[in-house]
């Protein structure tokens, strides 16, 4: 082994030899360091920015008010909007970045190769660090798809698919297939299954109309677009945020502990069980919504399943530790995977536990599932990644760590602060759940009020912070560390240069993979041939070859997916022409759909649902339960995954319009108590008229059948805008307002009539007559259901409460 | 007509078949890897711990 100090110097000593005489020839490389260097400190600043804003959401929950001072910016900073900002900072800058620093670093050598294009990888980094940019922005600005976790607009999202397969996918593949290991380490199965899936899930959730640079409509509707985001955001979690941090334990724990896994075997099954299961769990999702019911079951069965392997993978991960838990001692590095582990450990038992349709019942939409994903994210994820990181540093920066002890009360800090946030929220999910659903003996809700659930939640979202605010506290730690070890580095890096020869090329078919064939021990047996082909083929070793060529391995994995998918996928869009339109169901009009895009752009959906569920509590708090077929012009669907505040299913005609007017002002002048901040920004911002014909040309496109409102739509926005403001007016309410410069601005020309128009109209179709559709079909349930089968349905929803 | 077919199929079949299709993939890869041997098990797991090539590298 050479050393050189200079990497460009080590480039031009490669060399790639022809492929003629690749088995004699003997190639010199180097790993690129500098891409995980540039990975790794974007990792960390972007987990405490990830960090900062969640610990300001957080904030946010218990005082709402907190940014009024600042004027006309607090409206980019209300809850609805910054809340994707942190998940996706978390999800997609903190955990991503990890990711690519954990695979820059692995891939090459565990293929003993330098990436493939030093020229992509750097395309890699700054493209992805471009997105994340544009995603700082653009949330706060209330540009967003309102889809948890894939929120970013249409530019972005091509964007995210170039950088994403173009350049890290291409780079990662070409590595693979230019390496100098035979064996394709189970790690790189994961990061495999990770860059295809991901590409896949994010291709397919993101199809939509654009109307504008900054604005689009999903080509799916209601349920089936409903149906998609879940797909979507569980494979994400299970895709992004699973298998390649299993990746990153498979090749990062065995390093640290100097000690192979401890069951290569274990790890196989562990893969292909995720890539098999993991697929099917997303409607788990949507449990008692207006998805099908088999689809619900399926995700439910499914997801009990993922037990087996998620187990497996973490005592494997544990079991690796045998023999070395003296090191774990003194090893912070060691506790913080320990620590990882664990959590996983925990996060895969209560999820499938979750999916359980009765335990779900319970738990959606309250604070548990938050608890959930904490434990996972901030547990697995971070633990993972900070343990990574430290055992990097030295390496990366080829000098000691700064301070082991900092890295220490890191850890502590860390796991304290995590089991600070769990726990109080663990207990408010709970309270909620039991709050909401609560009746007294004779039938009528013990806690009517949605607020009461709210005001016992506020001590726990108090501790909460406490926590967060210790987590926070953790990852400055890990940037002092990480900026003093990177000062004490030397002048120039060392980058060892390695000698191997290149592997001999495989062959290029199946039939030439399986010769010569492996003997059989019935070769001189008085047995049929097929036996003795039978034998050598149970001896799999074709199954190993097929290991080791990453393309067929990835069109494998690609198979397992998209199979699994499209039986979901195809009956739940077959199901679209078997969902009855239920014929009082109308398309929104002009106005109503201009204020749904402001309900879309504020981010309402973080805090209020629109879906209720078959139970007893529910339907006599909200009024009667969701229908498939309301939601058939809901480009996106929004029916939420929390309930901070009340679900809007049935808020139409429900309230006063003045009632939202004064609500948007503040809205605990109507509500005491209320967490939502003030919207008055809405009412002192003046409505575009003439946008609203895109809006709906877009719809129009997309299957709603509209008429005159193809051209008449401002006219008729403006028309219905001057009945919902003359109602405020005769209300009590304002005919006009003063803005912030001195102007005034007409009430019927605010944005917050478009959004009290929308609000008005919110599930009041399906008790309006059917007159303008002869022979309508009654109202059905999920999956079209007789009225027999919706009596089965709240029988069995009363049961599960 | 075709409609009616749609409408005719029971999709709750489906998952019936999806559990089988799994089934069937599942046994054949727990198969597989059983089937591995321990000295190749042992050689892919140490992988992670060179980072240079050891010889033999096209060992099963």
């Amino acid at each position: 082994m050479a050393s050189l100090t200079n990497e460009s110097l080590t480039r031009t000593t490669s060399t790639r030899t022809p492929a003629s005489d690749a088995t004699t020839s003997v190639d010199q490389y180097s790993y690129d360091d500098s891409i995980v260097r540039s990975f790794l400190t974007a990792t960390v600043l972007w987990g405490l920015v990830a960090m900062l804003v969640g610990l300001t959401v957080a904030v946010l929950l218990v005082l709402p008010k907190v940014f009024e001072p600042l004027g006309w910016m607090s409206q980019l900073l209300s809850f609805g909007r910054l809340r994707p900002l942190h998940t996706n900072a978390a999800i997609f800058a903190f955990g991503g970045n990890g990711i690519f620093a954990a695979v820059y670093y692995s891939t090459q050598r565990l293929c003993k190769a330098r990436m493939w294009s030093d020229k992509l990888s750097w395309l890699h980094f700054w493209g992805w660090q471009g997105i994340i940019a544009s995603a700082a922005i653009t949330l706060p600005l209330g540009i967003t798809q309102s889809k948890e976790y894939a929120e970013l607009e249409w530019p972005i999202d091509i964007a995210i698919a170039i950088v994403w397969l173009g350049f890290f996918g291409g780079n990662f593949l070409m590595t693979l297939i230019h390496r100098r290991e035979r064996h394709l380490y189970v790690a790189l199965w994961f990061y495999i299954a990770t860059i295809v899936t991901v590409a896949v899930l994010h291709v397919f959730n993101n199809l939509v109309v654009p109307i504008g640079l900054g604005k689009s409509y999903p080509i799916y509707a209601g349920v089936q677009d409903a149906f998609m985001q879940w797909w979507y955001g569980h494979n994400a979690v299970a895709f992004f945020l699973t298998t390649p941090f299993l990746g990153l334990m498979y090749y990062f724990l065995p390093k640290a502990a100097e000690r192979p896994v401890f069951s290569y075997k274990l790890s196989i099954i562990h893969f292909w069980s995720l890539v098999f299961i993991y697929i099917w769990a997303g409607p788990h999702h949507l449990h008692y919504s207006a998805l099908p019911e088999w689809a619900c079951s399926l995700g439910m069965l499914f997801s009990l399943m993922l037990w087996m392997p998620s187990w497996g993978g973490m005592i494997n991960g544990l079991l690796t530790l045998r023999g070395a838990w003296h090191k774990v001692s003194s090893d912070p590095v060691l506790k913080f995977f320990v620590v990882g582990i664990t959590f996983y450990g925990m996060a895969t038992f209560e999820g499938p536990m979750l999916s359980i349709k009765s335990i779900n019942g319970l738990s959606h939409y309250t604070d548990w599932t938050i608890a959930h994903v904490h434990s996972g994210a901030l547990g697995w994820n971070g633990m993972m990644i900070f343990g990574m990181t430290y055992w990097l540093l030295p390496r990366l920066y080829q000098t000691p760590l700064w301070s082991k002890k900092m890295a220490e009360w890191h850890l502590w800090i860390a796991t304290i602060g995590i089991l600070l946030y769990i726990v109080p929220i663990y207990v408010a999910g709970l309270t909620q759940g039991l709050m909401w659903r609560a009746m007294d003996e004779s039938g009528r809700l013990t806690y009517p009020e949605f607020i009461e659930a709210v005001q016992a939640s506020i001590p726990l979202w108090w501790t909460r912070i406490l926590g967060g605010g210790l987590y926070f506290s953790g990852i400055v730690m890990l940037v002092v560390n990480h900026v003093m070890t990177w000062a004490s580095r030397p002048i120039a890096y060392e980058v060892p240069v390695y000698s191997a020869r290149r592997l001999a090329p495989l062959p290029s078919t199946v039939t030439e993979l399986d010769t010569p064939e492996p003997a059989t021990v019935l070769a001189k047996a008085p047995v049929l041939n097929f036996a003795k082909r039978l034998d050598v083929f149970s001896q799999m070793t074709w199954h190993r070859r097929w290991e080791r060529l990453p393309l067929r391995f990835t069109v494998l994995v690609v198979i397992a997916v998209v199979a699994a998918s499209l039986f979901e996928i195809i009956p739940t869009f077959l199901i679209r022409s078997n969902i009855p339109t239920i014929a009082s169901v109308k398309p929104y009009t002009p106005l109503e759909l201009a204020g749904r895009d402001i309900y879309v752009s504020e981010g309402c959906y973080n805090c209020h649902s629109q879906m209720i569920r078959p139970f007893v509590a529910e339907t006599k708090r909200y009024g009667e339960y969701s229908k498939p077929g309301e939601f058939i012009y809901d480009r996106p669907f929004q029916w939420g995954s929390r309930r901070i505040g009340p679900d809007l299913a049935r808020e139409g005609g429900k309230q006063s319009s003045l009632w939202h007017w004064l609500h948007f002002v503040n809205p605990q002048q109507v509500v005491t108590g209320s967490v939502m901040p003030s919207y008055h920004h809405l009412l002192e911002t003046s409505l575009d008229f003439k946008k609203i014909t895109d809006r709906v040309h877009a719809a129009h496109l997309l299957g709603a059948p509209y008429d005159r409102e193809l051209t008449e739509a401002p006219e008729m926005a403006q028309k219905q805008a001057e009945e919902i403001a003359a109602q405020i007016v005769s209300q009590g309410g304002p005919m006009m307002r003063t803005i912030d410069n001195g102007e005034s601005l007409k009430t019927m020309h605010s944005q917050a009539i478009a959004l009290i128009a929308y609000l008005q109209r919110i599930g009041t179709d399906i008790f309006k007559p059917a007159d303008a559709v002869p022979n309508a079909p009654a109202i059905v349930s999920p999956s079209g259901l007789t009225a027999s089968s919706t009596a089965k349905l709240d029988k069995e929803a009363a049961n599960a409460q | 007509m075709l409609n009616d077919l749609i409408r005719a199929i029971d999709y709750s079949d489906l998952a019936e078949i999806a559990l089988v299709l799994f089934c069937v993939a599942f046994g054949l890869m727990c198969y597989a890897t059983i089937r591995l041997t321990s000295r190749a098990a042992n050689r892919f797991a140490s992988i992670p711990l060179h980072d240079t090539p050891q010889d033999p590298r096209d060992d099963e």
